[in-house]
C-alpha cells in the first residue's frame, strides 16, 4: 500500500493561513490502514486546527471553537478513494462550500482533487513515503519503487530494487557485514535475504545467472508513465 | 500518551496537562497524592486558554 505521514500542525497551519472555511478531505483506502488520513485522522486534526487556530488568531477578533464568527471553520469528510473522480464526486458540494481543500490522501489523492476541483486549492496534509507493507504494529517498512519491470522471480521474492540500497541487480556488495547493510547496522542487507531464502528454496543455483545492465525506461527515467489498455477504454 | 502529549504541545494546549497514572484501587493514598500533584500543577499552568476566549464572547 501507499504509506504516508501526517505533516506538522505548524506546516499545516501556515498552508491553511490565507483560507477561512477548509474542508478536511481524507481517503478510505491506503491512508487510513496507516492511520495517517482516515476518518480518524481527519477528526484528530479537525479537532486541533481548530484549537490551534483558535489560540493563535489575534485577540482583537476573538476566534470561537465550533467555527463561529471571527475563528476558522473546518468541515469533515472521507471519501472511500481519492484518487478516483467518482468517489470525490459524493464530496462536491462540500468542495464548492469551502475556500480551501486539506486532503489527507496520498499525492496521488491531492493530485486528482486539483484536477477535478480546478477552481479550489487542495492541500497537502500528508507527505507521501513509499510504497510498503506494515512489518509490525506501527511499523512500516518499503517493499516496492514501482520500477516497472518486476523482478522478484529471481529473487527469491525479495525485491533488491526496494531494499537494497543501492538497488543493486547482483549483489551482495562489500558493505554487507554479518546480515546487515552498511548505510545502518539496523538495516537488513537484501542480497543476504535473497541468499538465505534462495538457500532454503533449494535455488541458489538462481545466482548464477548474471543479471545484466537493466532497462531503467521503464522506471522514473522515462519521465511520467502511463498505461492505455485499449480493452478497457470507452 | 506520548502522542497526545505531543498533539496538545503542537496544539499549544501544553502536553503538561495531561498525565496518566496506573494504580490500584487499594492505593487511596497515592491518588490523593497525585491528584494533589496533578491540581497544584494545573493551577501554576493557569485555566484552559480556549475556555477563556468561549467566555469572552
Amino acid at each position: 500500500m501507499i504509506i504516508g505521514e501526517q505533516k506538522p500542525l505548524d506546516e499545516i497551519k501556515q498552508m491553511i493561513a490565507g483560507y477561512h472555511k477548509i474542508l478536511i478531505l481524507g481517503c478510505g483506502t491506503c491512508v487510513t490502514v496507516c492511520f495517517a488520513g482516515g476518518e480518524k485522522e481527519v477528526g484528530i486534526l479537525a479537532s486541533s486546527l481548530r484549537m490551534a487556530t483558535a489560540l493563535d488568531a489575534p485577540p482583537l477578533s476573538p476566534p470561537t471553537l465550533g467555527g463561529r464568527k471571527g475563528g476558522k471553520e473546518f468541515i469533515e469528510a472521507t471519501v472511500q478513494r481519492q484518487c478516483e473522480y467518482e468517489y470525490n464526486e459524493e464530496v462536491a458540494d462540500l468542495v464548492r462550500e469551502a475556500d480551501a481543500v486539506l486532503s489527507l490522501a496520498c499525492g496521488i489523492g491531492v493530485q486528482t482533487m486539483n484536477e477535478q476541483f480546478p477552481e479550489k486549492v487542495t492541500l497537502p496534509g500528508l507527505n507521501t513515503s513509499f510504497l510498503g507493507q506494515p512489518t509490525e504494529q506501527g511499523i512500516w517498512d518499503e517493499r516496492c519503487q514501482a520500477c516497472g519491470n518486476c523482478i522478484l522471480d529471481k529473487t527469491a521474492g525479495i525485491c533488491p530494487i526496494a531494499r537494497c540500497s543501492k538497488s543493486l541487480l547482483n549483489g551482495p556488495c562489500g558493505g554487507s557485514k554479518n546480515g546487515k547493510c552498511e548505510i545502518d547496522p539496523e538495516v537488513d542487507c537484501a542480497w543476504q535475504l535473497i541468499y538465505d531464502r534462495l538457500q532454503a528454496l533449494g535455488k541458489l543455483d538462481l545466482l548464477t545467472e548474471i543479471q545484466p545492465a537493466r532497462d531503467w525506461s521503464t522506471s522514473r527515467d522515462g519521465g511520467p508513465r502511463k498505461i492505455v489498455r485499449e480493452d478497457l477504454r470507452l | 500518551m506520548n502522542y497526545v502529549k505531543e498533539l496538545l504541545d503542537q496544539i499549544g494546549l501544553g502536553g503538561e496537562r495531561l498525565e496518566m497514572y496506573f494504580l490500584s484501587s487499594a492505593e487511596g493514598a497515592r491518588f490523593a497524592e497525585i491528584a494533589t500533584e496533578m491540581t497544584e500543577r494545573i493551577r501554576e499552568l493557569g485555566p484552559n486558554p480556549l475556555r477563556n476566549m468561549e467566555a469572552k464572547l
